[in-house]
C-alpha cells in the first residue's frame, strides 16, 4: 500500500487539504520545506517529513515561523524551490523576514501557507492574512477544495519564478482539514542544490538600495496584478443575469451550493475568484459592467468587497455592491450563511428546515481536558498545593500548548494567554508593576519558541518570577511534532538534545532544577523551595517539570504491543467523596452508580498520581509497569 | 420499519462522537469508497482542541457537493457514536433525519457531571418523532475481536440503512477499508462492519 500522497500521476486519492497542499508542493519540484507546526497548517510539514527521503528534498520542524521562513526564504535565494507552512498567528512572529522578502524577491520558487482559523477552532484570534498580502506587496491566492488547493500550490512556483517573488498560498480550517477526490499528476525532478550569487543591490537592505527596491516592488505589484487576468481558476459564469455573485476562494463552494438550494442554478452570474489580493481588474471590471447588482461573498474582512467598490468608483460604474451587510464578518462561513445572504441579495423567503430542538435530556459539556496520565495534570495540582502551603496567590502567566487547559476548573492556573512565549514576556512587565508572586508557565516547545528571549529579559532586568518549563518532551497540543529539546529531527535523524535548564543556567538564571511532576513530594517540595526564592531574593528562578507526554508513550506502546500498567480502587477504602473523578479529573477515573470510583484499567496509564491525591488511600496499584513499559519514558 | 430512499442530489452525514473514537477514520473511509466508484464527496473534520477527549463532529457530503459543512437541519443521517454528542448536535439534524446510534454514555471529565440512563435518552429521541436505530456497537465490536473497531461496526450500521443506496453498496466499503487499513487490521475491521450492517438489518426487519 504505497502512501496516498505519493501514489502515482492520474490516480485519484482522497486526501486532506493539507496532504494536497503538500502534494502540489512535491509536484511543483521543492526542494526544501520548513515549518513550525501550529493548527491549522501542522499537517503540510508533517507529510512532507514523512516522504522526504523517498522524493529526495530536505525538510526541517524549526524553532519558530520566523526562522522557518527565513530558512526557506534562503533556500530560494539560492535557487532552490521552497515552502514553509504556518498558522495565521504564526505569520505575525515571520512577519519581519515576510515584508523583507518582498523587497528582494527570490530566485527559486518560494510558496509561504498561511492557514487561517476563522471561526478560531483552534486560535486565540480569526485574523485575515489576506491582509498580508496587501501589506507586504506580496499576491495571495486560495482554493475552494483540495484538488484546486493541489493544483494551485504546483503553479505556484512557476509563478514565483516568474517573477522573482514571493507568493501566499492562503488555507482556512476548512479547507486544511477537509478532505477531497485529488487528481494526481506527475512528480517531477527537482533540484535541491542551489547557488548564491552576491549581489549586494539585491540581498542587503541598507537604506540605499532599499528605496530603489522600493520602486521596482509599486511597479512589480502592478504588473503581477496584470498577470493574474490569465489565472486559470478565476473565472466569471455569465448565465446573461443582472446579478452577479462574486465568490473569494472557499466561498465559492458555499455559493455552488446555496444557489442549488435555491433553484438558482444559472440564473445568477458567478465571478469566482481565487486570487483576492491582488484582485485582478479586468475581469471584475467585465462581471460589473454585465451587472445591476453585486454581492461579494468572502470569509472574514471585506477585502474584495473594498477594492472591487474602489474600482466602480473609480470606472465610474453605478450599480449596487453588497458585501458585509449580508454576509457576516465574524466567524466562519457555512451554508446557512451562505444561503441567507444570497436569498436576501435575491430578495426570496427562504424557510430552511427546521431542526430539532428542546429535547428534554440534560447533558453536561465536554471541553477538552488533560488525558490520563498527563504529567501537566500532576504539575497543576503540585503546584496549587505548593502555593496554598505557602499562603501565596500567585498571578499564573500562561502561554500557548496543552497546558493552557489549565485555565479550566479545577485548576484555574493560567490567568493570562496571549500568545506564544507570552507567559514570561508579560510577566517582565507584570514584575513591575504588581506585589503578587509571578509564575510564568510554558511549555518546552514554546520555551524554545518564544521564551528565551523573555527570559534573558527577565535576567537583565531582574524581573523577580518562577518560570516553570512543562517539558513533555514533544510538541504534543499539534500532534506530537519533535523540537529542539527532543533529540529527534522532522525526519527521524537524531541531533544534540537541547536542555532548557542549561540554558537558563547559561543566561544566568541562578536558581535552577530539573524535577519529575510524577514524584509529588519531591516536586512539590523544589516547587516550595522556589517560589520562596523568587518571594524572598526577588529573582527569576527556573523549574523544569520534565516527564514525557502521556498520550505519546501510550500511543507507542499499542504500537509495540506493551501492555500498560493500571491503578485500582479498593471498594472497602473508597467512602465516594468525589475528589478524583470531579476535582483531579483524570478522565480514566469514572464515578459508578453507587459515587465509588472504578479506573478503566484500558485507558490508566498507571502515573499513580490520583494514589497520592485520594485522601483514604483507597487508590493502590492494580498491574505494575513491565519494564519494557518503563523503557518507553524518556 | 420502512425506510424512505429519497431522490437526492448529495447526501448529508454528520457523524459525532468523543475525540479517540475513531470519528475521522469513518470519514476517510466514507470517501475512499465514493472516491473508488468515481462519486463526488467532501468530508470535514470540526474538532477545534478536541483530540484531547472533546466533542466531534465529522461532516460527509456525498453525490456532488461544493461544500465541506453540512447545513442545520440539513443531515439526512446521523451517525451517533456516543449518546451525548448525539443529543448535542441535534440541530444538524430534521424530522425525516435517520439517527443511527450507538447505546452508550462516555462521561466527559468535568466536575460533578452526571449522564443520564441510556434506554431515556432514546426514548425521548423517539418521543420527538425521530426515527432512531440503536445498537451495542461497543460489544458488536468486542465481539468483532476488538473494542476499537466500534467506529467500524457504526459504519457497518449506517450502510445497512441503505442511504447511500444506489451510490455505494457493501462491497464498496469493504473494498475501502482493504484501502484504509494495513493488511493486518483487514480480517476484524471487516468483520465489525459485517457485524455492524446485520445488527441494523435485523432491526429493520430485513433479515
Amino acid at each position: 500500500m504505497a502512501k496516498p500522497v505519493l501514489e502515482k500521476e492520474g490516480k485519484t486519492v482522497f486526501l486532506l487539504g493539507n496532504e494536497a497542499i503538500a502534494r502540489g508542493a512535491i509536484e511543483g519540484g521543492i526542494g526544501f520545506a520548513s515549518a513550525y507546526p501550529g493548527t491549522p497548517s501542522t499537517e503540510i510539514v508533517e507529510t512532507l517529513a514523512a516522504v522526504a527521503r523517498e522524493v529526495g528534498f530536505y525538510v526541517e520542524w524549526s524553532t519558530n515561523e520566523k526562522v522557518a521562513l527565513e530558512a526557506a526564504y534562503g533556500a530560494a535565494m539560492s535557487g532552490v524551490r521552497s515552502i514553509t507552512a504556518m498558522k495565521h498567528v504564526g505569520v505575525n512572529v515571520a512577519a519581519d523576514p515576510l515584508m523583507s522578502s518582498a523587497y528582494t524577491g527570490v530566485k527559486g520558487g518560494f510558496v509561504i501557507v498561511s492557514a487561517d482559523d476563522p471561526g478560531m477552532w483552534s486560535s486565540q484570534n480569526e485574523q485575515d492574512n489576506r491582509y498580508y498580502g496587501l501589506h507586504a506587496f506580496i499576491p495571495v491566492f486560495e482554493a475552494y477544495n483540495p484538488n484546486e488547493a493541489k493544483e494551485t500550490v504546483r503553479m505556484l512556483f512557476e509563478f514565483s519564478e516568474k517573477f522573482e517573488h514571493p507568493v501566499i498560498f492562503r488555507s482556512t480550517t476548512r479547507l486544511s482539514h477537509s478532505r477531497g477526490p485529488v487528481k494526481l499528476g506527475k512528480i517531477p525532478e527537482r533540484k535541491t542544490k542551489g547557488a548564491f550569487e552576491k549581489k549586494p543591490d539585491r540581498w542587503t537592505l541598507i537604506p540605499a538600495y532599499s528605496r530603489k527596491l522600493r520602486r521596482k516592488l509599486v511597479e512589480k505589484w502592478e504588473s503581477i496584478r496584470r498577470e493574474l487576468e490569465e489565472w486559470p481558476f478565476n473565472k466569471f459564469y455569465d448565465y446573461g443575469s443582472r446579478h452577479t455573485i462574486i465568490a473569494s476562494g472557499l466561498a465559492y463552494g458555499y455559493v455552488m451550493d446555496a444557489l442549488e438550494e435555491l433553484n438558482l442554478k444559472e440564473k445568477v452570474n458567478i465571478l469566482k475568484i481565487n486570487t483576492p489580493v491582488p484582485l485582478p481588474h479586468g475581469v471584475v471590471l467585465k462581471a460589473l459592467e454585465r451587472s445591476e447588482k453585486i454581492l461579494v461573498v468572502e470569509e472574514l474582512e471585506p477585502i474584495v468587497e473594498t477594492e472591487v467598490k474602489k474600482l466602480a468608483f473609480e470606472k465610474g460604474v453605478e450599480l449596487e455592491i453588497h458585501g458585509k451587510d449580508l454576509v457576516p464578518q465574524v466567524g466562519e462561513l457555512d451554508l446557512n450563511k451562505v444561503i441567507k445572504a444570497v436569498a436576501s441579495f435575491m430578495n426570496m423567503d427562504y424557510k430552511p428546515p427546521e431542526p430539532v430542538t428542546n429535547i428534554d435530556v440534560e447533558i453536561p459539556p465536554r471541553p477538552p481536558t488533560f488525558c490520563p496520565g498527563c504529567p501537566h495534570r500532576a504539575t497543576f495540582y503540585i503546584l496549587k498545593k505548593a502555593a496554598n502551603k505557602l499562603r501565596l496567590k500567585p498571578v499564573y502567566s500562561g502561554d500557548i500548548g496543552c497546558y493552557s487547559l489549565g485555565v479550566l476548573p479545577p485548576f484555574e492556573e493560567q490567568d493570562i494567554i496571549v500568545e506564544m512565549g507570552g507567559s514570561i514576556g508579560v510577566a517582565n512587565g507584570l514584575a513591575h508593576t504588581i506585589d503578587q508572586p509571578l509564575i510564568a508557565i510554558i511549555g518546552d516547545s514554546t520555551f524554545f519558541h518564544a521564551g528565551i528571549p523573555g527570559l534573558i529579559n527577565a535576567v537583565y532586568n531582574n524581573a523577580p518570577m518562577l518560570v516553570l518549563v512543562l517539558d513533555n518532551r514533544i510538541t504534543a497540543m499539534t500532534g506530537h511534532q519533535p523540537h529542539p529539546g527532543t533529540g529527534l529531527r522532522a525526519t527521524g535523524e537524531k541531533t544534540i538534545m537541547i536542555d532548557p535548564e542549561k540554558i537558563a543556567r547559561a543566561v544566568g538564571v541562578e536558581y535552577t532544577k530539573t524535577v519529575d511532576p510524577y514524584n509529588i513530594d519531591e516536586a512539590q517540595k523544589v516547587l516550595e523551595e522556589a517560589l520562596k526564592y523568587v518571594v524572598e531574593m526577588k529573582k527569576p528562578a527556573l523549574v523544569v517539570m520534565k516527564r514525557a507526554c502521556s498520550l505519546l508513550i501510550y500511543r507507542e506502546a499499542l504500537r509495540k504491543g506493551i501492555e500498560n500498567p493500571y491503578y485500582r480502587v479498593i471498594e472497602d477504602k473508597c467512602t465516594a467523596c468525589g475528589v478524583c473523578y470531579d476535582f483531579f479529573g483524570c478522565p480514566s477515573i469514572i464515578p459508578k452508580p453507587d459515587g465509588k470510583a472504578y479506573i478503566d484499567p484500558v485507558t490508566c496509564t498507571g502515573c499513580g498520581v490520583c494514589a497520592k491525591v485520594c485522601p483514604f488511600n483507597a487508590i493502590v496499584p492494580g498491574k505494575p509497569a513491565s519494564e519494557e513499559w518503563n523503557k518507553l519514558w524518556f | 420499519m420502512v425506510l424512505e430512499v429519497r431522490d437526492m442530489r448529495t447526501v448529508n452525514i454528520v457523524i459525532v462522537g468523543v475525540g479517540g473514537q475513531g470519528l475521522i477514520t469513518i470519514g476517510r473511509i466514507l470517501g475512499n469508497a465514493a472516491v473508488l466508484r468515481n462519486i463526488g464527496v467532501l468530508v470535514s473534520e470540526v474538532h477545534g482542541l478536541a483530540q484531547r477527549g472533546g466533542s466531534v463532529i465529522v461532516h460527509a457530503r456525498i453525490g456532488n457537493p461544493h461544500s465541506p459543512l453540512v447545513p442545520l437541519g440539513g443531515a439526512h443521517a446521523l451517525l451517533g457514536l456516543e449518546l451525548a454528542e448525539t443529543i448535542r448536535y441535534l440541530p444538524y439534524v430534521n424530522k425525516n433525519t435517520l439517527l443511527i446510534v450507538n447505546r452508550r454514555f462516555i462521561r466527559p471529565s468535568v466536575p460533578k457531571a452526571r449522564m443520564p440512563p441510556v434506554e431515556d435518552t432514546i426514548n425521548k429521541l423517539r418521543g420527538k418523532g425521530l426515527k432512531v436505530i440503536d445498537i451495542n456497537a461497543f460489544d458488536l465490536a468486542s465481539r468483532a475481536g476488538s473494542p476499537v473497531t466500534e467506529n467500524i461496526v457504526m459504519l457497518g450500521g449506517l450502510v445497512a440503512t441503505n442511504i447511500l443506496g444506489g451510490m455505494l453498496s457493501l462491497d464498496d466499503f469493504r473494498e475501502a477499508i482493504k484501502n484504509t487499513f494495513p493488511p493486518r487490521w483487514h480480517e476484524v475491521n471487516l468483520r465489525a462492519l459485517q457485524y455492524g450492517y446485520d445488527a441494523v438489518k435485523e432491526k429493520l426487519g430485513d433479515k
